[in-house]
């Protein structure tokens, strides 16, 4: 296994409110190889979001380190804290709010290409007609003058992504970058995504919260499940899909609406105790879901809190009972 | 696909730049009229001010026969105590005004967005100090400060005049612009200018100050007005060594010499009055037609 | 006798680059009872058509041609032709609508009894016990705790717990027509599966009739009986639940289906419709997705394809080349689109 690129080592992040401390991320390990994608998924108040901001290096870390290329990011000064933050970018959710209403197109784009590629005039416009090329906004030459009020949401969000590409990145997070985006067209811009990685050796982190988008997206490589502030799964996208070992993750894929009569009516739905979800100010003791949970066990999941155990084939989950039942021979064998 | 001028002919709105953005921008004020008959009277009083006086010849000449006369052919507001045409001297009345008022105007924009927008982006005890500068000085009765300013200083120039004006216009815009960059810095696109390390200077001037544009002309154009205003007080009052010809030294002069008590002096009177409310009137009314032009919503 | 007939509605908005075409000539019936989706994107009018049946439309909206012809067996009127009192009473008591769960639904300074209150008012129930027992009842058909939401503002609720409310409210005078303008939205997972069966739920013990309005194709295959898609303003396919989802024939409609990637069973082949909709102020001559179609032929310029009937009666698509659509998507009646087409 190569040298992960870049890595979160037990990060947490809290903030002191005068309700009391909330802990939006607790103690979340993620290692990140050249070229993979990864999606984090989770339902709001889960902590993907910061995640995914402390990955960029936007949002600093209450506890735990960000690595980069094995190097703290936080005790970076000077230039080589100027060429992590070019490194790592992130694509936001919201294609009305990620572009100045007051610039074109080229004008949002000449900046970074000015400072950092040195590009002007005749240069820098041939670069950005092969950005924009690349994020398939053809023909290049009709968007250079547009507005962003003058595009679709779509255009924007690949407006964007071109952006984040001017200066070479090797990590791009995307927040939600697809969910306000019509349905008709994700498809397509996750495609982008993903081939920013596979073509372009460029890591590729999806947020979100739609787990048939994550499906999609991480196809070919990982996601992690997160609840509370916890990453309670880690797994490749088919393993998880086919067969999920946390009960939570059970429950959110059986819970899944899904665009097919026959299979959505029939489904098996996982029932779980309580709709509600624990507010983060008074987080339940042991396992943070064991309120909720169906395979819940008094005296172990109430008191313990579970740690992101491994399993074969390469997933972890963070639950006594899925690492107990799924690894039974392992620990007959003393193999641990 | 499309060129700017196909853009402007399908009448899509762009923000104002070339030429095909100037004529949206003619269209645009044209469906508020008042903002209309703003922009043509400015550009009137521009016009008088700044190139009437190339056209037509000063008339300095004391002319004692001619004193008061009343308003004639030759003369169609009459004349002044000295005999002199009145409507010459309006027309060459309102240089230094117009010249004085833009540069105070200039110079508090400048100063409110600088310091403004510093306050909000260093934060911190800056932010606060700044602050309480400001907000001392918007508390300070403007007209009796400049009032007691001028008496002390006694400013001979018109820069020095027009920086003295702006120091008491800052304080309202930079806590618009303060404000406004405060929220905008956290904005999704200026996350984004950081993370490219595009630099404050950039962030600043870039990024937020284009979408502050509005609450810029605007207060320029108000800022003009309140240095007229306060042109006229001053001068009317005598506070200001009188060289050079302006209205407002019109109006001191008028008062001072008695035109109030002839009615053929009527015209002398009331010409410099009539026109500094006017350039004033425009002005109002040239910003308010161009705050519809710069509010989105009211776009397609 | 379906309980709303819609014909032929045309709705356009004044704008300043001229009139928008955001609703055209739609007509469709709903049956006692039934359920339908209408299914579309941004731009496909469908907001539009949900606020315009209960003539909830900005100021800048008119219906330039149509009838809503309601009749639920003792009255029978046009919804176009009622005067505002009228409209009032017609407006909850008979049909109701649920808005997104945003919080700009709600009066943000007052609590939820109060909005209950006010909307019970608005609509002719002046008793305060009778509104205040009404609401208790709801709310525990909601299953929501009265005594915790009544006295919360609206920010202190959760996205579901509001959607609950709204739900609740729209009931408050026992509809026969609940329309849901994207139900389920913006929520999370868990929460959009406990919207959907309790609305699954209360609808067969409440009897209602019920519009759903939205973008996502899964809150249909979960709900609806029939279900119609738009484009660009128009009503372009129209037909049963399994029939769309299997047999779509519109091409619009096969485009959405393959679009949307699934969770569980193969990915197939899923892949987003290119090109963007049209601009309904200039639109083009002919069917407005041609730009966009892959079975397209010069004949689709000429004129805007009608609503054809395709394999049965209950089934219609807006589409000359239907039958080329069909043939593309094989014999196999029972498998999702995406995996006739990988």
């Amino acid at each position: 296994m190569t040298e992960p690129l870049i890595q979160l080592d037990r990060v947490s992040r809290t903030y002191t409110t005068p309700a009391g401390t909330i802990t939006a991320v607790d103690d979340v390990s993620l290692s990140l190889g050249e070229s993979e994608t990864i999606c984090i998924v989770g339902e709001s108040g889960c902590g993907k979001t910061t995640t995914g901001r402390m990955l960029a290096g936007l949002l600093r870390p209450s506890s735990g380190r960000l690595l980069f290329e094995g190097a703290d990011v936080w005790e970076k000064k000077g230039q080589d804290l100027a060429r992590f933050r070019r490194a790592v970018q992130l694509v936001h959710q919201d294609p009305y709010a990620s572009l100045n209403p007051t610039r074109t197109i080229a004008q949002t784009l000449a900046p970074p290409l000015a400072k950092h590629k040195k590009a002007h005039g005749r240069a820098a416009r041939a670069a950005m007609i092969s950005l924009l090329e690349r994020v398939g906004l053809t023909p290049p030459t009709d968007f250079l003058l547009k507005y962003p009020h003058q595009l679709s949401g779509g255009q924007r969000q690949r407006v964007s992504i071109a952006r984040a590409l001017t200066v070479d990145p090797r990590v791009i997070v995307a927040d939600e970058a697809v969910s306000m985006v019509d349905v008709s067209i994700r498809i397509s811009l996750l495609d982008l995504l993903h081939n920013l990685a596979t073509e372009f050796h460029v890591t590729t982190v999806l947020i979100t919260h739609d787990l048939a988008v994550a499906r999609y997206f991480g196809r070919i490589g990982r996601v992690a499940v997160m609840y509370l502030g916890k990453v309670v799964e880690l797994a490749n996208t088919e393993a998880l899909v086919s067969d999920p070992a946390h009960p939570y993750s059970t429950a959110l894929i059986a819970a899944i609406p899904e665009a097919d009569p026959t299979i959505t009516r029939t489904k098996k739905r996982v029932a779980l105790k309580g709709a509600e979800v624990p507010s983060l100010l008074n987080l339940p003791p042991g396992c943070v879901f064991h309120p909720r949970c169906p395979l819940f066990e008094p005296g172990l999941c109430d008191v313990l809190v579970p740690q992101l155990g491994d399993l074969p084939g390469g997933r972890s989950v963070a639950c006594h009972v899925a690492l107990r039942e799924r690894q039974p021979a392992a620990e007959l064998l003393g193999v641990r | 696909m499309t060129t700017l001028a196909t853009t402007a002919r399908r009448r899509d709105m762009a923000l104002p730049g070339p030429l095909a953005s100037a004529f949206e921008f003619l269209r645009m004020m044209s469906k508020k009229p008042v903002g209309l008959i703003g922009l043509i009277g400015v550009l009137f009083f521009l016009f008088l001010a700044y190139v009437a006086p190339l056209i037509v010849p000063l008339q300095d000449q004391v002319d004692v026969t001619a004193i008061y006369a009343k308003p004639s052919w030759a003369h169609p507001l009459g004349t002044d105590f000295q005999g002199r045409d009145v409507v010459n001297q309006i027309v060459y009345g309102g240089g230094d005004i117009i010249t004085t008022a833009i540069l105070a105007a200039l110079f508090s924009t400048l100063i409110a967005i600088t310091f403004g927008s510093i306050a909000a982006t260093v934060g911190g005890r800056l932010d606060a100090l700044i602050l309480a500068i400001t907000d001392v000085a918007l508390t300070i009765p403007q007209l009796i400060l400049l009032i007691v300013i001028a008496a002390i200083f006694r400013p001979s120039s018109f820069f020095a005049l027009a920086v003295i004006l702006a120091l008491l216009q800052w304080p309202a815009l930079l806590r618009q612009i303060r404000a406004q960059v405060l929220s905008l810095k956290e904005r999704d696109f200026v996350e984004a200018a950081r993370s490219l390390d595009l630099g404050l200077l950039h962030i600043i001037f870039r990024e937020m100050l284009p979408n502050m544009r509005s609450y810029i002309v605007i207060h320029f154009i108000i800022a003009m007005t309140l240095a007229i205003y306060a042109q006229a007080a001053i001068m009317f009052l005598g506070l200001v060594p009188l060289s050079g010809k302006n209205w407002a030294i019109m109006l001191y002069f008028a008062y001072n010499q008695g035109a109030l008590f002839f009615r053929d002096s009527f015209f002398y009177l009331m010409g410099p009055i009539m026109a500094i409310a006017l350039f004033q009137l425009s002005l109002v009314w040239l910003a308010s037609g161009l705050e519809d032009v710069f509010n989105p919503r009211l776009r397609s | 006798m379906p309980v709303l007939s819609v014909r032929d509605l045309s709705i356009e908005y004044r704008t300043r680059r001229g009139p928008v075409q955001a609703v055209r000539d739609v007509t469709f019936d709903l049956e006692q009872g039934e359920t339908i989706a209408i299914i579309g994107e941004s731009g496909s009018g469908k907001t539009t058509l949900a606020v315009g049946l209960i003539r909830l439309s900005p100021r800048s909206a008119r219906v330039t041609k149509g009838e809503i012809r309601y009749d639920d067996g003792k009255r029978a009127f046009d919804v176009l032709s009622l005067d505002a009192e009228r409209l009032r009473r017609f407006r909850w008591a008979d049909c109701a609508m649920v808005f997104q769960a945003a919080l700009s639904a709600f009066n943000p300074v007052i609590t939820i009894w109060e909005q209950f209150l006010d909307t019970g008012r608005a609509h002719g129930m002046s008793d305060k016990h009778k509104v205040h027992d009404r609401t208790r009842e709801l709310l525990d058909l909601v299953h929501l705790d009265p005594k915790r939401v009544l006295t919360a503002y609206p920010h202190e609720l959760s996205g579901g717990m509001r959607q609950r409310v709204l739900i609740a409210m729209a009931l408050l005078l026992d509809p026969r027509i609940v329309i849901l303008d994207e139900p389920t939205t913006a929520l999370d997972i868990l929460t959009q599966r406990a919207i959907i069966d309790l609305l699954r739920d209360l609808r067969a013990r409440l009897g209602f009739s019920t519009i759903f309005i939205s973008h996502d194709l899964s809150i249909a295959a979960e709900l609806a009986d029939r279900m119609l898609t738009m484009y660009a303003g128009r009503i372009v396919e129209r037909a049963s639940v399994e029939d769309l989802f299997y047999r779509p024939r519109h091409p619009y409609s096969v485009g959405l289906m393959r679009a949307v990637p699934r969770v569980s069973g193969a990915l197939g082949s899923v892949a987003s419709i290119p090109g963007s909709p049209p601009d309904l102020i200039r639109l083009p001559r002919g069917c407005s997705y041609y730009p966009r179609c892959p079975f397209h032929v010069e004949q689709c310029l000429e004129e805007d394809p009608p609503l054809l009937q395709v394999d049965t009666p209950q089934h219609e698509a807006a589409c000359i080349r239907w039958e080329a659509v069909a043939a593309a998507l094989g014999s196999d009646a029972e498998a999702p689109v995406a995996e006739k087409l990988a």
